[in-house]
């Protein structure tokens, strides 16, 4: 009987958690559904009232129109140009700047590496304007260079990068001398295959942050056929509020998610490893 | 130590010259390799850094050469903590949207933790699915919920109706528009933190709480005796780089409100963006940056300390 009890009360206890870990779950969903539905309706169905959860016929030509007034395709290259240079800079200077300072003495490493430690919480604010000021004085304004060259300089990523390569065996490198190795091959055949893990980790989060950043492109960036898929969606956002093409504005946001979020679902185990790992944020 | 290590190793095993340029061979290739990272952080990082200090006690409108620019002393900082209203509102919306969002990222974020922590099926799912905001862009989050808060047609509204409640401005009202901005920042950073504390959680040994309960404890008092302590460090990581990321918030702000209605949402790095490149007060901006940064560091040492402190009891 005690035994039963026992049993009845684990159980409701085990429904109280899915219900509360389900409804969580739906209501970070129900956003995305709500976007992907209003994607496919017309400005009269999006605003509504009584609000209507389905579109009577679904507007595929929101997204064709779309394309008329906002180049999603180029948008999306010019974000995938942006972000692998990016990634591709952070990775190259942050592991061969992490090697030499966890393999090799030179005089003047450990003051390096402090200065590269004070820079590595700084927020991003303090050195906005200084750095807007070079990038336009280097004439780099509505270029993507002005976009990457700022971003491949991670303190961060040395950090990371130089922990990782010192648990590695310095008897690696020796054994790679005797075989006539010169240090940039044993840079590029030893240490980058085996700190992979940490690369990936690195770049993954690297690339959301490049991905989704704003601010930066919103300054070097006016010129539309050189804008990144954030900036995009921001001038479609203020074109349709005063248009009142809100059907554009869902068809764009859509577009501009949608795919993250696919990607995503495909790599989620590497982000989530990569999270529990390291602590890092994009 | 590790010049001492490679001594030993046979690679090493040189008359003493060979040695010497083999050395110096290894410490040129060094200095090669880190150039370009250390030449990229001192022209984007440092330098900056201690040019926007400059700057501050500058008056500055990036046209003239820097070289040119009026010296004003500290003018800059008095104006900003006595006469800039807008900045002195920023701060102090700055500091609610940090608790509100802070506070409730850690308590949400602990009690999903222990939940997802238990075994429930679909780990993998439930932990995809809270995750999703997170590598959603900020901006097009803010596109998102300006509809779902819309005060006319929003889904909000609806649903606060359906439950016999009345319709909200939201966005539009000076009162709400801030809490409104912390529940889209708590929807868009809450799977961050889930997934960090539950990594936390599967770091304390089982072994624990089996003693605890052969010892009679329950569950209230295994949670505050051993998971709450040893999750101090997890504890301690969430709210200080949560702290930090939501002391610079802009984007969610910039992509549903702008700061408004009246200034009700400005936050400081949105004031600083504004008056630094609608207004080319760089001087000004400038000078925000260093107090944002000397709160960020101040608030990040009392933390600290305060978690550090406890592990002491």
């Amino acid at each position: 009987m005690a035994r039963n009890e026992y049993r009845i009360g684990a159980l409701s206890l085990n429904v109280a958690r899915y219900v509360i870990v389900i409804f969580g779950a739906i209501v970070m969903v129900v956003p995305f559904l709500w976007m992907i539905n209003s994607s496919l309706m017309t400005t009269s169905e999006i605003t509504r009232q009584p609000p209507v959860w389905f579109p009577a016929t679904p507007q595929f030509s929101n997204f064709t129109g779309l394309l008329e007034v906002v180049p999603m395709h180029r948008l999306y290259l010019n974000s995938i140009i942006v972000a692998a240079a990016t990634v591709l800079g952070v990775l190259f200077t942050s592991s061969i700047a992490g090697f030499a300072f966890a393999k090799y003495q030179f005089p003047g490493r450990d003051l390096l590496f402090y200065m590269i430690l004070a820079t590595m919480m700084v927020p991003f604010f303090i050195t906005l304007i200084p750095v807007f000021y070079i990038v336009r004085q280097l004439g780099w304004i509505n270029t993507f260079q002005g976009l990457v060259v700022p971003g491949i300089f991670s303190a961060y990523g040395i950090f990371l990068m130089r922990q990782f390569i010192s648990t590695l065996p310095d008897e690696l490198l020796d054994a790679a001398r005797i075989d006539g190795a010169s240090e940039p091959l044993i840079y590029a055949r030893i240490i980058v295959p085996l700190v992979k893990p940490a690369l990936a980790t690195l770049g993954t989060f690297t690339f959301i942050g490049v991905w989704n950043a704003f601010l930066w492109p919103l300054l070097v960036i006016s010129d539309r056929d050189l804008m990144t898929v954030p900036l995009g969606l921001n001038s479609l956002r203020l074109y349709a509020a005063e248009a009142r093409n809100l059907h554009l504005l869902m068809a764009g946001t859509a577009l501009s998610v949608v795919p993250t979020l696919v990607i995503f679902i495909f790599l989620q185990r590497y982000f989530i490893r990569g999270i529990a790992l390291t602590g890092l944020k994009g | 130590m590790d010049g001492t290590k490679a001594l030993a190793t046979p690679a090493n095993q040189f008359s003493t010259p060979r040695r010497n340029t083999l050395f110096r061979q290894r410490m040129i290739w060094a200095y090669i390799f880190i150039s370009l990272p250390v030449a990229g952080l001192l022209v984007f990082s440092l330098g900056p850094i201690l040019f926007t200090g400059w700057v501050s006690l500058h008056e500055w409108n990036m046209l003239t050469p820097p070289s040119e620019m009026p010296w004003v002393g500290l003018s800059n900082y008095v104006y900003l903590l006595t006469q800039d209203t807008i900045f002195q509102r920023a701060l102090v919306n700055t500091f609610i949207f940090v608790i509100g969002g802070v506070g409730s990222n850690v308590i949400l974020g602990l009690a999903f933790a222990l939940l997802l922590n238990s075994r429930l099926r679909g780990q993998t799912l439930w932990r995809v699915l809270y995750f999703l905001p997170v590598i959603t862009a900020p901006l097009a989050l803010g596109v998102i919920f300006g509809f779902l808060f819309n005060r006319n047609y929003g889904l909000v509204n609806s649903l606060l109706i359906a439950l016999g409640g009345t319709r909200q401005p939201f966005l539009a009202s000076p009162d709400q528009a801030l809490y409104v901005i912390i529940i889209m920042a708590v929807y868009q950073y809450l799977g961050y933190y889930i997934v960090i504390f539950v990594a936390g959680l599967q770091g304390i040994p089982q072994d624990y709480y089996d003693a605890a309960s052969v010892d009679g404890a329950n569950v209230w008092q295994r949670f505050r005796h051993i998971t709450l302590p040893l999750l101090r460090p997890v504890m301690l990581f969430v709210i200080v780089t949560n702290t930090i990321g939501a002391l610079q918030v802009f984007d969610l702000v910039f992509a549903t409100t702008n700061g408004g209605p009246a200034n009700s949402t400005m936050t400081v790095v949105l004031h600083m963006y504004n008056t630094a490149f609608k207004f080319q007060r760089m001087g000004r901006a400038s000078a925000m940056a260093f107090i944002l940064l000397a709160i960020i560091l101040a608030i990040t040492i009392v933390q600290l300390r305060l978690l550090r402190d406890r592990t002491q009891e």
